[in-house]
């Protein structure tokens, strides 16, 4: 399986980080897209078929909580994995993020704090994501 | 509360630049970069039971370095994106910094962060809570909190921190 990924975030700089990180993560990636706020992102769902989604918290016009409401409102994306991915320090607002279904991924992130969760919140076997050769228990580093 | 305060920024801006730009900072670094101008400011301001800003600073030939181990080399030849590479340096340095510094309770807003024209304090009369300075690569890098309302958040942070 291979994933289409939507990265929402305001910033451009931390857009492309995350779409570097992901293609040299070795995981099974068909496309990137992008939103620079919740609004956008929710439009792109609508039009594109997305498998995950990687959130800020803090942007303009409609941020990462308001957008995650609306996804989990709606019948079609109620399940869609969700990764929050921010520099969020509140406990408060990221258990009510967490009680929605999404993963937390704090920023600054190691790139494989970033894969390792993707592989969890998405339910990929390491044979999926090794291949059958390798899913002996050989680290992968990148 | 210096001390505390101090610790947890250098500790907030180290990790930063380490996890975002594959950066390492020397604290007490004694090299040719002791020389180099801190050129290029960068400022995010917060809002909560504080109220303040985080200035960071470096050299503006670390910019292109700085933008490059981000996003890779051909996204990094701009200069709107070099700048905005050292802004989110900045907002994650703030943003990790506050709960550390407050608790985790508390709730901040933090402003996108805006480019600085100049590398005067951030406020006439106003001198920062603290500053730490490093070297780093043929450069220099410096953060600033400044805290303008609700210094008694830090204060009892202080006092957490003393009888923890």
């Amino acid at each position: 399986m291979a994933f289409n990924v939507l990265i929402v975030d305001d910033s451009a700089v931390m857009r492309a980080m995350i779409g570097r990180t992901l293609k040299l993560s070795g995981l099974p990636i068909a496309s990137i897209l992008e939103a620079p706020n919740g609004e956008v992102g929710l439009r792109i769902i609508h039009d594109e078929w997305v498998d995950l989604v990687l959130l800020d918290v803090n942007m303009p016009v409609m941020n990462g909580e308001e957008m995650l409401r609306h996804l989990r409102a709606d019948e079609r994306t109620r399940d869609l994995a969700v990764i929050i991915v921010s520099t969020e320090g509140s406990g408060t607002r990221l258990a009510a993020l967490q009680e929605l279904g999404a993963a937390i991924v704090h920023k600054p992130f190691p790139p494989e704090t970033l894969r390792d969760t993707i592989l969890r919140v998405t339910g990929v076997t390491d044979v999926e994501y090794y291949g059958t050769t390798a899913a002996t228990g050989d680290h992968l580093d990148f | 509360m210096s001390n505390t305060t101090e610790q947890l920024l250098r500790q907030a801006t180290i990790s930063t630049f380490e996890n975002l730009a594959f950066l390492f900072l020397e604290v007490d670094g004694a090299m040719a970069a002791d020389e180099a101008p801190l050129d290029a400011a960068v400022a995010v301001d917060f809002h909560g039971p504080m109220r303040g800003r985080l200035v960071l600073r470096t050299s503006s030939n670390l910019l292109p370095v700085i933008a490059s181990n981000m996003m890779g080399e051909d996204e990094a030849q701009h200069m709107p994106m070099q700048r905005d590479a050292l802004g989110e340096i900045a907002n994650v340095v703030c943003g990790n910094l506050l709960p550390m510094l407050v608790g985790v309770e508390a709730v901040f807003r933090l402003d996108a962060p805006h480019w600085r024209t100049d590398t005067a304090d951030a406020r006439s009369g106003d001198a920062p809570v603290s500053r730490v300075s490093f070297d780093v690569e043929d450069g220099r890098a410096q953060a600033e909190l400044y805290v303008f309302t609700g210094r008694d958040w830090l204060d009892a942070a202080r006092l957490a921190h003393a009888t923890a």
